[in-house]
């Protein structure tokens, strides 16, 4: 029997709750392997740092890592990601991937400026070396920022 | 671009999560096309339209008032 979302009450007469659309299940799934993915390697990195304290967060330490970590966690970075990326391109919606795409570009815009910039500091000898993982992590943080401002302002 | 959005779906007494499921996008893009801060694909206003059995034109105003003739 079919029934009209208008007519779905539960028994103490308030509205049920709608069940959840394809759509928004295939998304849900994408932000779960993308959350597993990174829990489940920054739990490793930091039962696998030989000599790393609890106190001391080792995903954002560069001490040496164990040839067996580095490639699992590389396969698991590279095959989980472009499983969750698939299935959330497969179910964002035209707003959000709105925010993405701008989000996106952001993070390259902030890489494009940094990255250089930094290089050429360090050639001419008033800077470090150039950090890839930060300038990851900066291109990261931006990233985020813009997604989560267009996606929820 | 302005839009009855918002006066449409309190017609039918619908909740932006109802009008988001009904539509298959979240309940943020509804919030967003309600507000102007997001203008839907032409797809996404299309299915407005037919949601609604209304012109597009009828849903969204982009203050366009100029004549088509000569």
């Amino acid at each position: 029997m079919m029934v009209s979302k208008e007519a779905v009450v539960s028994d103490t007469g308030k509205p049920a709750k709608r069940p959840m659309s394809p759509r928004r299940k295939r998304y849900l799934t994408a932000i779960g392997i993308a959350a597993l993915i990174g829990g489940i390697m920054g739990a490793w990195l930091q039962i696998d740092s030989p000599g790393s304290s609890p106190a001391s967060l080792a995903p954002l330490s560069n001490s040496p890592l164990t040839p067996s970590f580095a490639i699992g966690a590389s396969i698991l970075w590279v095959i989980g990601l472009i499983i969750s990326l698939f299935i959330y391109h497969r179910a964002v919606d035209d707003h959000e991937e709105r925010a993405y795409l701008w989000a996106g570009l952001a993070a390259w815009y902030t890489f494009v400026l940094s990255a250089p910039t930094w290089w050429m500091l360090h050639r001419a000898g008033l800077a470090p070396p150039a950090d890839a993982i930060l300038l990851f992590a900066g291109a990261l943080v931006v990233n985020c920022i813009v997604w989560l401002w267009l996606k929820y302002r | 671009m302005n839009n009855k959005l918002k006066v449409l779906r309190a017609m039918r007494n619908w909740s932006q999560a109802e009008l988001a499921d009904r539509l298959d996008v979240s309940r943020q893009a509804v919030n967003a096309i309600e507000t102007g801060k997001y203008d839907p694909s032409l797809p996404l206003a299309f299915k407005l339209a037919r949601l609604f059995d209304m012109p597009i034109e009828e849903i969204f105003d982009d203050g366009f008032e100029g004549g088509g003739g000569e």
